[in-house]
């Protein structure tokens, strides 16, 4: 879940000028955060284009509050199935992070329900961590769902992934980290989300993980990205897009690396906070398997999809869009 | 199947590590033990996990063998943790038919990709086989290639137990997915004239769009009864 658009915005008001990938061409990207189910096929052949070799889908809020636990169920079991397909034809490798997103944990009947299906997904394959989990408005509701699954998460040895809050996201960060120490997790098996130059040191100093949302207008640009890297280094620091129905961007974690070689950081420094530390941090779980990066394209070959397809006889078929001709 | 619960036993223990043996044991016998189905599904979904997802290494003779007890079933090609799943769902007691059905649904319901391949795959294994055709014709809808996979190659159960309109619905399928319609299980015994008559439109509606016509299909066609 990401990003309330009822703030102001700025008006983008810069020529459009679209990316120049090319300096980074090569080099391989994870995106620890994104919400594939809200994403096109475009984005998905763009994203591989780009370098993107695999990514976390966090289970999140989707804009419109679910009524019923087979929502949920049907949800989770999207993530873990068609949409872990949908990535695997473009040669992505999908994960996901399962848990009760905030938002929703204030339908607290709801949440009962939700707490009781949670065991059956979060030791699922491919699944690493729990999450995205954590406090939106600060309420009695969300602080007691989010402990619960702490000790979920626990139990199940696996990390967790904090959903920050927008609004009152300083106090919010810090109380998020209070709670999970108090409930003995370890801050390395830890991913503190949506960072901003206000939150990252004590992050740091206190021993979580910091990752950091490229999205326009409501969080990080990834100007500001650069030189938080240049303040703080790369340990413990990641880069992710949190792309979802608004408007957002699934190639952020490329493109910053762009910019950051643009900028003069070093290739290492660029792999560390693109692509390498995510991994460390999510691997964790026991879930990631850096080799599965090069099957997954193979496993492509073989899952064939209906109709007019994606994938048909072993090919990518890309569609041309420079032509007014679809056959 | 009790010949064959065993083969696969000897199978998936011989590619374990203690360890790993231990844990199947201990869980397998809870399994066998439970009347819910929570041992069952701990236990199958953390397969993988402890066994890997290595090439078991079946002989020749050992498929000879499964396929005398379970006619058609073709275990060859299936990686380590989909054929300890397998042999895990036939340590389910079936003595109780709602707590066996409930129980095995439930896997169903919750599942993910490679588990629905398990499952799919464990369909000609189950107790009480006709229970099972909703699930089946359920499976042929899916989208997800390696399920479909699961289903229409090499496995025995569509052509046993489907009704004619699923089975249909399985072959078109095929053709549409542009699977290997010669690994489909009981094409010849079940060809019938409803397929032969939608098999001749469907070819004359890729002749029209200027597309190409599988060779299988003009066979297939002529089994039930149709074609030109
Ligand atoms: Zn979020
Ligand atoms: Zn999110």
């Amino acid at each position: 879940m990401c990003c309330n658009h009822s703030s102001e915005k700025e008006t983008a008001d810069h020529n459009i000028v679209p990316a120049d990938l090319r300096s980074i061409r090569g080099m391989s990207f994870f995106d620890p955060h994104v919400h594939m189910t809200s994403r096109t096929t475009d984005d998905y052949q763009a994203m591989a284009d780009a370098g993107i070799v695999a990514l976390i889908e966090p289970a999140f809020w989707l804009g419109q509050p679910r009524t019923g636990l087979d929502s949920f169920r049907d949800y989770y079991s999207s993530l873990i199935g068609w949409e872990r397909f949908r990535s695997s034809q473009f040669g992505i490798k999908h994960y996901c992070t399962i848990g009760l997103n905030s938002r929703e944990a204030n339908n607290e009947r709801l949440a009962e329900q939700v707490m009781e299906i949670l065991p059956l997904f979060i030791n699922k394959e491919g699944v690493v961590g729990v999450g995205e989990i954590g406090f939106d408005d600060q309420t009695p509701a969300e602080d007691r769902y989010y402990r619960l699954q702490l000790e979920l998460a626990k139990e199940a040895e696996l990390p967790v992934q904090i959903h920050t809050p927008h609004r009152d996201k300083k106090k919010g960060t810090q109380r998020s980290m209070d709670i999970a120490i108090e409930h003995g997790l370890d801050p390395y098996r830890v991913i503190v989300d949506h960072n901003n130059e206000e939150t990252v040191k004590e992050v740091l100093d206190r021993g979580f993980w910091a990752a950091f949302t490229i999205y326009p207008f409501t969080k990080m640009g990834n100007e500001r990205m650069v030189e938080i890297v240049r303040q703080y280094g790369t340990e413990r620091i990641m880069v992710n897009s949190a792309a979802d129905w608004g408007i957002s961007d699934p190639l952020a974690v490329p493109k910053t690396a762009a910019l950051m070689k643009e900028r003069g950081l070093s290739d290492e420094d660029i792999r560390m906070v693109t692509y390498r530390n995510a991994i460390t941090a999510f691997a964790q779980s026991g879930q990631i398997d850096e080799a599965d990066f090069e099957t997954v394209k193979q496993i492509d070959q073989s899952g064939r999809f209906e109709g007019n397809s994606i994938l048909r006889g072993g090919q990518q078929p890309r569609i041309d869009k420079s032509s007014i001709i679809i056959s | 199947m009790k010949n064959l619960s065993s083969l696969i036993e000897s199978i998936v223990y011989r590619n374990l590590d203690p360890g790993a043996r231990d844990w199947l044991t201990a869980k397998a016998a809870s399994v066998r033990e439970e009347t819910g189905g929570t041992q069952l599904a701990l236990a199958f979904t953390a397969m993988p996990r402890k066994t890997g997802k290595k090439d078991p290494g079946i002989t020749e003779a050992e498929q000879q063998e499964a396929e005398r007890d379970c006619k058609g079933l073709y275990i060859k090609d299936w990686t380590l943790d989909r054929l300890a799943r397998v042999w895990l769902l036939m340590q389910a007691d079936p003595a109780d038919k709602n707590a066996y059905l409930k129980k095995i649904e439930n896997l169903f319901s919750a599942a993910e990709m490679n588990e629905l391949v398990a499952l799919y795959s464990a369909l000609p294994v189950l107790a009480y086989p006709e229970e099972w055709r909703g699930r089946c014709a359920e499976g042929i809808r899916s989208n997800i290639g390696i399920v479909l996979d699961a289903i229409i190659h090499r496995n025995p159960y569509p052509a046993e137990w489907l009704e004619e309109p699923a089975w249909n619905q399985l072959v078109m399928k095929a053709f549409f997915t542009d699977k290997d319609i010669r690994q489909i299980s009981g094409l010849e015994k079940r060809a019938n004239k409803a397929l032969s008559a939608i098999l001749s439109d469907y070819a004359r509606e890729r002749q029209a769009a200027g597309r190409s016509v599988k060779p299988e299909l003009r066979e297939i066609e002529k089994l039930g009864g149709g074609g030109q």
